[in-house]
């Protein structure tokens, strides 16, 4: 109820009368007003409450927290309380005194003898960390302290928060560093406090040691969470942040434990090995792998037990893809690449955890192959790659361990990267794979679980259709050859939508889409039994993933059909304009639906007349809010608004490319205005990004290419003409710089007459 | 207030397959409609620069103002 009334200033006695209620000798009432204190500041936002009362409330917490409380229960309802309230407490956290006192108290709690007091207390240092951190640095010693006898001797639950601390700081850290860019002077506002560097020496031990303490079976069980998987974790993280510096104190401990006869030591040794290798610079690694790989393989094929093997084949992975592309010294060479892919293969007949990650090991072996032009070293095994990954699929147990996803995915993978030499192979595999889907649908009666699976293999197989087509389609002769199945794919694709899977509508969608661009005109043929499953994407607000999706499938559409969508645009436009005037539908879909205007008015050209009236509004009440909310601090909105602009522009552009030409251009002039108007906002709000400029320059000239000399006297008024144009002519970006000539080549033409 | 989860990714790619179909098939429409509206612009544009240079007589030289090329970006 507080959640509802407080934010609009009703019941304002409420924090005081509760308040009153902390004084009360009574252990019950007081935990639990100090839990309603907690569950108010959890679902309230900071500005609902004033200072004054977030002062009161938590010196009330605080109380609650203090080692003089004796009750347990009314301490644990203050520190979880407390863990709420962070957020209420910047102005607590700016005053030395008052941060002191919190920061004591909750140190203090760390050590209670009570295990959910600990947890929580180290909770709050968790969000402390990532919500405080600049605040952090008087504190960052007695914390380690704290932390490292927690990380080493406390229960589990206790043990996994003290790890999470560090784990935040190296987020934290790493963050601020990537917004330096390198040269340290940038303009992030928190400066960083190298906590990670400096605890190194104490803090890898520390991590090192916990990888020691792994559970049986933890790889079969995919909600495992544990001390090892944390604390290898954290070590990650704390390579990302430090780089090469982690690499020497991790070293000895890998070397030490890697042979030795207790598997749980050479797992660990191994896993620390995985873990250090994202953020240390290749110089530093590739010795350190060139000398490890052998061995890697090695333990993949031979070690007797499963932990070490499958994080052996993880390692592997992380080796390929960190260390293996066309821009690195790869660690791969003609002389090893048989043996590693031999490696993989072979490991895919193993238990399903580990030919799970031996598939992951492969498709970054794949990627980094991705860009090699004519030939790949993957040709001679592609058949056996192949083969082996579709054996994996047919597996009875690939139902374990993601297995059988992981197999399609690198199936994709390998695909996507596969060069001409192998086209011929790619096209045989796409009959293999209809073949796979089709028989998805004979099974009938069958249990919701049952159902369950097949969609997600439907999903997984569409998946890799839209791979295969997208691949063949690229180029001829692959394409036509392709297109000789697109019959049997689009029925399958439309059997799809018959079931309620939201994935598998969405990897059908997307499938589509694919199809459509690559058919190009021929497509027309399978409009008439699909327009109904396109409707029903367009109006699926639940699944905004497949909205989002259907609409770009819309705009494949129209690039394919060009005016051939005209009988089926009254349907789409009446969907996509009750889409944009919805509050339903997740923001994220709307930019691209201002997009999909301009490629359906491109499409239809002047047949865009009707829709002018319901869109053009639309767009332009689109484009005042867009330039209300540029002064907006929020990273998010910033993003999003240029999205938007983006979208508008697009929109904006289509229409009047469509309408070029046309003898009903007069009716594109009552807008021309406010897209002047529009342009010399975004241009003096100085906030665009680069493909806004891009954009939005580029409709400056469509705009005088299509209306011409009717928009001469307009366009010589607006700033953008002159100023926004001299700017972007003058612009780095390529891009900019040609949308730039061209409005310059179609604004001297429209002025001249 | 239901205990704070701290699991994290383990032993998991960053980036999901699906994720990156969808990616890329975002990648695709945008690069495709880029392409047709830039296809547009320099069929335009060389229309234009062809007719600005015939209002030129003494301009012999006739250059386009953009490579007919399509394959950049």
């Amino acid at each position: 109820v507080a959640g509802i009334e407080l934010p609009h200033k009703q019941w304002p006695e409420l924090i005081e009368a509760l308040l009153s209620n902390t004084h009360q000798v009574v252990a019950h009432t007081k935990q639990a007003t100090l839990e309603t204190l907690g569950y108010i500041c959890e679902e309230v936002s900071s500005e609902a409450i004033d200072q004054s009362e977030v002062n009161k409330i938590l010196t009330a917490v605080v109380q609650g927290m203090n080692a003089s409380e004796i009750n347990n229960d009314v301490r644990l309802a203050a520190t979880r309380a407390l863990y709420n309230a962070l957020g209420f407490a910047q102005a607590n956290f700016s005053n030395d005194m008052e941060r002191d006192y919190i920061m004591r108290v909750v140190c203090e709690a760390t050590i209670s003898p009570e295990l959910r007091i600990r947890q929580a207390a180290f909770e709050c240092l968790v969000a402390i960390s990532s919500t405080y951190y600049e605040k952090l640095a008087p504190y960052i010693r007695d914390i380690f302290n704290i932390t490292a006898k927690a990380i080493k001797e406390d229960e589990e639950p206790v043990a996994l928060q003290a790890i999470e601390f560090w784990s935040s700081i190296c987020d934290e850290e790493t963050d601020i560093l990537e917004e330096y860019g390198g040269d340290f002077t940038g303009d992030s506002d928190i400066p960083c406090f190298y906590f990670v560097k400096q605890a190194l020496p104490a803090l890898v031990p520390l991590l090192l040691e916990t990888l020691l303490k792994q559970e049986e079976d933890q790889d079969q069980d995919e909600g495992a969470w544990n001390i090892a998987m944390a604390g290898g974790t954290c070590l990650g993280l704390v390579a990302r942040t430090v780089c090469d510096d982690i690499v020497p104190l991790v070293m000895p401990f890998i070397e030490e434990n890697i042979t030795k006869p207790d598997w749980r030591q050479r797992e660990a040794a191994t896993y620390a090995f995985g873990s250090i290798l994202e953020g240390p610079s290749a110089d530093k690694l590739m010795p350190l792998v060139n000398v490890g790989l052998n061995f890697m393989l090695n333990a993949l094929m031979t070690d007797p037990n499963n932990h070490v093997k499958d994080t052996t084949a993880w390692t592997l992975g992380r080796i390929f893809e960190f260390l293996h592309g066309s821009t690195l010294d790869t660690i791969i060479t003609p002389a090893n690449c048989p043996q590693i892919i031999k490696v993989l293969l072979h490991s895919m007949n193993d238990v399903p955890n580990v030919a799970e990650k031996a598939c992951g090991a492969l498709y970054f072996l794949a990627q980094g192959y991705e860009d090699v032009a004519q030939s790949s070293p993957l040709t001679p095994f592609f058949q056996d790659i192949i083969q082996a990954l579709l054996n994996v699929t047919h597996r009875p147990d690939a139902g374990e361990s993601r297995l059988r996803t992981a197999a399609y995915e690198t199936l994709n993978e390998v695909v996507r990267c596969s060069t001409d030499e192998t086209a011929s192979m790619v096209l045989h595999l796409v009959p293999v794979i209809i073949n796979e889907l089709n028989q998805t649908f004979e099974a009938q009666n069958i249990s919701s679980e049952e159902r369950e699976r097949q969609n997600e293999l439907q999903g997984l197989l569409c998946g890799c259709l839209q791979v295969m087509i997208q691949k063949l389609g690229s180029s001829e002769p692959t394409r036509s050859l392709l297109l000789q199945t697109a019959d049997q794919m689009m029925s399958l694709f439309l059997r799809v939508f018959g079931s309620k899977s939201a994935t598998a509508h969405e990897e059908a969608m997307l499938a589509i889409g694919a199809l459509a661009y690559s058919s190009g005109p021929d497509f027309a043929k399978y409009m008439q039994d699909f327009y109904r499953y396109l409707e029903m994407g367009l109006q699926d607000f639940e699944d905004y993933q497949v909205c989002a999706i259907t609409v770009g499938v819309v705009g494949d559409l129209c690039r394919a059909l060009e005016g051939n969508i005209l009988p089926y645009c009254d349907g789409i436009m009446t969907q996509l304009l009750k889409n944009l005037s919805s509050n339903q539908l997740h923001r994220s879909v709307k930019p691209p639906i201002f997009s999909c205007f301009g490629d359906i008015a491109l499409a239809i050209g002047e047949n865009f007349e009707k829709y002018l009236v319901y869109a053009m509004p639309m767009l332009q009440g689109a484009a005042e809010l867009s330039v209300r909310t540029s002064t907006d601090d929020d990273e998010d909105m910033i993003e999003y608004t240029n999205t938007l602009r983006n979208g508008i522009l697009e929109a904006y552009s289509g229409i009047f490319q469509g309408f070029k030409g046309s003898t009903k251009i007069q009716l594109l002039m009552p807008y021309a205005p406010h897209v002047l108007q529009f342009l010399d906002s975004l241009f003096m709000g100085k906030d665009m990004d680069e493909l806004v400029s891009k954009t939005a320059i580029g409709v400056l000239g469509d705009l005088a290419d299509t209306l011409g000399s009717n928009a001469g006297p307009l366009i010589q008024q607006s700033v953008s003409s002159k100023d926004f144009l001299n700017e972007c002519l003058s612009s780095d970006d390529h891009l900019i710089k040609e949308s730039a000539e061209w409005a310059k080549l179609a604004i001297s033409r429209a002025i001249s007459f | 207030m239901a205990p704070h989860d701290l699991r994290r990714q383990y032993k998991r790619p960053a980036i999901s397959d699906q994720h990156r179909r969808r990616e890329l098939s975002l990648r695709r429409q945008e690069q495709n409609r880029r392409d047709a509206q830039l296809q547009a612009r320099r069929l335009a544009s060389t229309l234009l620069s062809l007719e600005q240079a015939s209002a030129e007589p003494d301009d012999v030289e006739i250059v386009p103002e953009f490579e007919p090329d399509l394959q950049s970006e």
